[in-house]
């Protein structure tokens, strides 16, 4: 029997803010333990929230570079349950009133376009963060209260490479965006995955099984090709699948039982009273569509029109913001899109990978290296010349400067260049003699005598042409 | 409605995370007997086409605060008050989730 | 004791006052905990004299958070709890030069009309010591009725600052709903919580509100209303204001002498102008004020109160694992009556109760608000006896279990609540030598009318300062 896979994605994300989602406590990440913090996010008697305009300029941003419709009027609900990681002993989410519904992404498999389906984004906060000993759990409350949206797909995906490309166009277009540094690694994206197959044909869903806390795309793929194959051997031998929780195992590869899903929780949502519902402003609204950051599709696209790049390339800049954006800015310098391309994407990233940099320590001015570029371009340096000259740039210094310090300013001044060659000739009776006769070889080694006399710095093109012009004038 | 077993309302007493006692449950059972009499006084009402009243008041704000600002408290006033703690963590019993 | 009669000499004031809760303690039980104030005295002698409250001792609720100061809303779970920070409005009350003195009783976490679920115990009436002051802001009323202090925060989540003020024989105000910052107010049930306070005297409460009062961007649910100099604005010239007598609550009173007082004031307000006419509520709609209140309270309450765990703050039961601490500490936190309300409230927020249960308490409370609305297009105030009996001994009382039959005369000030409409209670006579009193409510914000009103009623009383304890 073929069966037909069906995956729905759940995916959290912290939003970038300074202050909490409910709180003007700090967001942290990597502080000491529960030094960044107030009464509120520790849910100390008496607390009230107040909602952060960041922290809803970003949720719009998600809504709006997934074409969700937003509804303009915010109203929040209280999700109660009891938990050490949860201070009020409820969380404050938006159950009945998401900020974002309808929505959908394009994402690209295997050549092919697909639509993905989004069923709500919505507004809430994140929970405290526990480590586990082996006899305690201790608690740092420096995440209770992080904004955080959630992003809910329809059961749009097909396969656990449709799955992957969905994980992957979202994390970079929130990234693009500004919403959220996405990094799953460090729990600021986090992804659940609920996955269940049906016999091809099919209209009704098989049951699901829902894998928590992946913590990368490659395991996104990983964990439902697994979960795939185990369903399909239940099913096949007769057996049926449970619904249940699962976590992925990176060791043995495998997805592992967390819980048996026993009828669902009811977290008794209602209205949260303590926020009066919040009429967003139109105008607001408009402004922060109007100066949305570019989606990383539109971006792919100005480069393969406007600038004329390959796909291939385009793809590659624009799969690193950080790349991309430092692009940008050195293609506001020069016109030179194709060789400024080359430069960013295997030179300078060479450098960073073979100093283990990451962008964020990357001191190269974007404005020099587009100077250098145009310097190579008018013959103010040599391809050659430009590769020593690059290695000072890197490190954040101004071509120009690396030229006269170095004194590799390429000779580019035919009135000068004629001198040289005059003298060049001039002593040199038996070359003349020599290219009279036909041998083509001596030209070499008078363009040699000419780059020798001028320390290299003589543009040999122009060098050439104007030893050309004298022998024949000899 | 329901009538409830002294097991059904330790149930639900638990999930509100207390106990009850056997003579609370008893008197619960009691004062339930009357909440659904009250009941019904409230289904005679009707509230066809009526929205829920959520709030006193219901045109809605505009206010939303800046992510400027930012409030802090001390690590030593975070741990004030906590029961249980080392080494400005919060300690409980070993949860597994 | 009233404002005025606090001088200049701020020490003094603090250490009379200071003396006379102390010496109060054993009569009233109405503290919980009693402030040094020294370091108090010295802030405020720093400070301006001209400030509306300078040098005036208040005592504060115990469920105002209060910096530094134990705060327990009179619940064992919170005996050990040591607050961070100030509630909004007691940072108020310090900035307009006032000094808190104590912490008061209240019934636990504020649920409660008797005073008597309190961890503390029972709080005595000022005026017979036997009978109870009501509740749940009993410790404050109390302490002002006594006439030890001038003022006293409370606050009213059913009646819980009318009901008290009434068996207290004082003024007892709650304005309207975000006219006063919530923040920093250990809540019963947020959306029906308001803060208020108590005084002696019409003109004291005035200037209470104007320091308490204004928009807090703590409280999302505060107002940008306007707050206007209540207290230089009085005026008790009652011509053209047109009153309801809510005749539902009247004719339900069986103290004949109660309704003979609330009569003769009515012909004093007519004779100064007013216009007093009776007006009608649908009365099968009135007897829903209980179970609505009660639905949507224990629902707010136990979702409120799940920070309370033992966890973070307050007191710790141990267990073998986390769900046994809290189930711990709260079963011990929390009083049986609390409890058992906790399990009603979360009964009605199951999904498949919500329907009949919450959402529908939260849909008759609009057609009650709506009803009551109406009466207030027509009329500038409602007024209605506040309580159909003198305190009751606590045997009598209704306590916190649910009767099987109850009057509207009992439980119409939660009209005030649902509405988040300002409403006063202020005192209009006594009954074997315990104090009555008489309600008003008003629309919202317009507290003005209100304190007007009420200034007009005391000046026919007479009753303008009058103590337990005598004039000071």
């Amino acid at each position: 029997m073929n069966f037909e896979t069906v995956i729905g994605i759940e995916i959290h994300c912290e939003l970038k803010t300074h202050t909490k989602m409910f709180s003007a406590g700090p967001s942290s990440f990597g502080e000491k333990p529960n030094s960044c913090v107030n009464e509120i996010d520790l849910g100390m008697p008496g607390c009230l929230p107040s909602l952060n305009r960041h922290a809803v300029e970003l949720a719009l941003r998600a809504c709006m570079g997934t074409h969700c419709e937003i509804d303009p009027l915010l109203k929040f609900d209280r999700k109660n349950y009891y938990y050490s990681d949860l201070p009020k002993g409820f969380q404050i989410t938006q159950q009945f009133h998401p900020i974002g519904k309808n929505g959908y992404i394009e994402i690209q498999v295997e050549n092919e376009t697909k639509k993905i389906r989004l069923n709500r984004i919505h507004m809430e906060e994140d929970t405290a963060k526990q480590f586990h000993t082996s006899t305690c759990s201790m608690i740092d409350f420096n995440r209770a209260g992080t904004p955080l949206i959630e992003i809910v797909s329809e059961p749009d995906m097909r396969s656990g490479a449709e799955a992957a490309a969905y994980v992957e166009e979202l994390k970079n277009m929130l990234f693009y965006l500004g919403v959220s540094d996405c990094k799953m690694e460090e729990g600021s994206m986090r992804c659940d995955v609920n996955v269940s197959i049906r016999p091809e044909g099919s209209d009704t869903f098989g049951t699901k099984t829902e894998i928590k806390n992946l913590n990368s795309i490659s395991n996104v793929q990983k964990a439902i090709d697994y979960e795939v194959s185990r369903q399909k051997e239940l099913l096949l031998n007769g057996q049926s699948v449970d619904q249940e929780t699962r976590r992925f195992d990176e060791a043995t590869k495998t997805t592992v039982l967390m819980r048996k899903k026993e009828g669902s929780v009811d977290y008794k949502f209602f209205p949260e009273p303590n926020i009066f519902p919040v009429l967003l402003d139109r105008a607001w609204i408009d402004s922060i569509q109007k100066n949305l950051p570019e989606l990383p599709a539109q971006r792919k696209e100005k480069y393969m029109e406007q600038y004329g790049l390959s796909e291939y390339d385009a793809s590659t800049l624009i799969a690193n913001k950080e790349l991309s954006d430092f692009y940008d800015e050195v293609v506001k310098h020069t016109s030179e899109y194709k060789l400024a391309s080359n430069w960013c994407m295997v030179e300078l990233m060479a450098v960073l990978n073979k100093e283990n940099r990451s962008f964020e320590e990357n001191v190269c001015v974007p404005e020099h290296l587009a100077e250098m570029i145009n310097m190579i371009v008018k013959g103010e340096i040599s391809s050659k010349q430009a590769k020593t000259v690059f290695e000072e740039v890197v490190k954040g210094k101004d071509p120009k400067k690396v030229v006269e310090e170095k004194g590799m300013k390429q000779l580019s001044d035919p009135n000068e260049i004629l001198k040289l060659v005059t003298q060049v000739l001039d002593s040199n009776e038996q070359a003349i003699v020599d290219f009279k006769n036909g041998k083509d070889r001596a030209v070499g080694a008078l363009v040699g005598q000419i780059m020798k006399l001028s320390k290299g710095q003589a543009n040999p093109k122009l060098a050439n042409q104007i030893l050309m012009e004298e022998l024949k004038k000899r | 409605m329901e009538k409830f077993s002294k097991e059904m309302w330790k149930k639900l007493a638990n999930q509100v995370m207390f106990d009850l006692s056997d003579q609370e449950c008893e008197e619960l059972s009691q004062e339930f007997e009357i909440y659904l009499k009250q009941l019904d006084l409230l289904n005679k009402i009707n509230t066809e086409n009526v929205e829920e009243m959520v709030y006193p008041f219901d045109n809605p704000t505009s206010y939303i605060r800046d992510d400027e600002h930012v409030d802090v408290i001390s690590q030593e006033d975070a741990m004030k008050n906590v029961p249980f703690k080392n080494e400005n963590y919060v300690i409980v019993p070993k949860v597994v989730k | 004791m009233r404002f005025s009669d606090c001088k200049n000499d701020v020490r003094k004031n603090v250490e009379l006052c200071d003396k006379l809760t102390h010496l109060s303690q054993e009569k009233l039980n109405a503290v919980v905990t009693f402030i040094d104030p020294e370091e108090q005295i010295q802030e405020v002698e720093k400070k301006d004299s001209s400030l509306p409250l300078y040098g005036i001792p208040v005592a504060i609720k115990d469920n105002f958070n209060t910096k530094g100061i134990r705060t327990t809303a009179s619940s064992r779970i919170l005996d050990n709890y040591i607050p961070i920070y100030d509630a909004t409005v007691v940072k108020k009350l310090k900035e307009a030069g006032a000094v808190c003195l104590v912490k008061t009783s209240m019934d636990e976490l504020g649920m409660g009309g008797t005073n008597l679920n309190a961890y503390t115990g029972k709080v005595n009436n000022p005026y017979d010591v036997t009978r109870i002051s009501g509740g749940s802001s009993g410790g404050s009323a109390a302490l002002v009725a006594e006439g030890v202090v001038p003022c006293a925060l409370g606050t009213d989540t059913g009646d819980s600052i009318r009901k008290p003020a009434s068996y207290c024989g004082v003024v007892g105000m709650k304005p309207t709903y975000g006219r006063i910052s919530r923040y920093g107010v250990i809540p019963y049930a947020s959306s029906l919580d308001h803060v208020g306070f108590f005084t002696t005297c019409v003109e004291d409460a005035a200037r209470m509100l104007k320091v308490c009062a204004g928009r807090d961007d703590h409280d999302l649910t505060s107002s940008y209303e306007p707050v206007p100099d209540y207290e230089s604005q009085l005026n008790s010239d009652l011509h053209g204001k047109k009153i309801a007598v809510l005749e539902n609550v009247m004719s339900s009173i069986q103290d004949q002498r109660i309704v003979d007082n609330f009569n003769e004031m009515v012909e004093k307000l007519k004779k100064r102008g007013a216009i007093v006419e009776k007006v009608t509520m649908d009365e099968a709609l009135l007897q829903t004020l209980l179970p609505v209140y009660l639905i949507i309270a224990n629902a707010e309450a136990c979702a409120n109160h799940s920070n309370l765990d033992g966890v973070r703050f307050g007191m710790r039961e141990e267990g073998e694992n986390l769900e046994e601490i809290m189930i711990h500490s709260r079963t011990k936190g929390f009083s049986s009556a609390v409890r058992k309300r906790f399990v009603l409230g979360s009964y009605s927020l199951f999904v498949e109760n919500q329907d009949k249960l919450f959402r529908k308490a939260q849909k008759v409370r609009r057609v009650l608000v709506d009803a009551f609305s109406k009466v207030l297009d027509e009329y500038d105030c409602v007024m209605a006896s506040a309580a159909p009996t003198i305190a009751p001994h606590p045997e009598d009382s209704v306590g916190e279990k649910m009767s099987d039959t109850y009057l509207v005369a009992e439980n119409f000030m939660v009209l005030g609540n649902m509405s988040g409409y300002p409403s006063l209670t202020l005192p209009s006579g006594f009954v074997e030598n315990c104090p009555i009193g008489i309600n008003l409510t008003c629309k919202a914000f317009d507290e003005q009318t209100l304190l007007n009103i009420a200034k007009a009623m005391e000046e026919e009383s007479g009753l303008a300062n009058k103590t337990a304890g005598g004039a000071r």
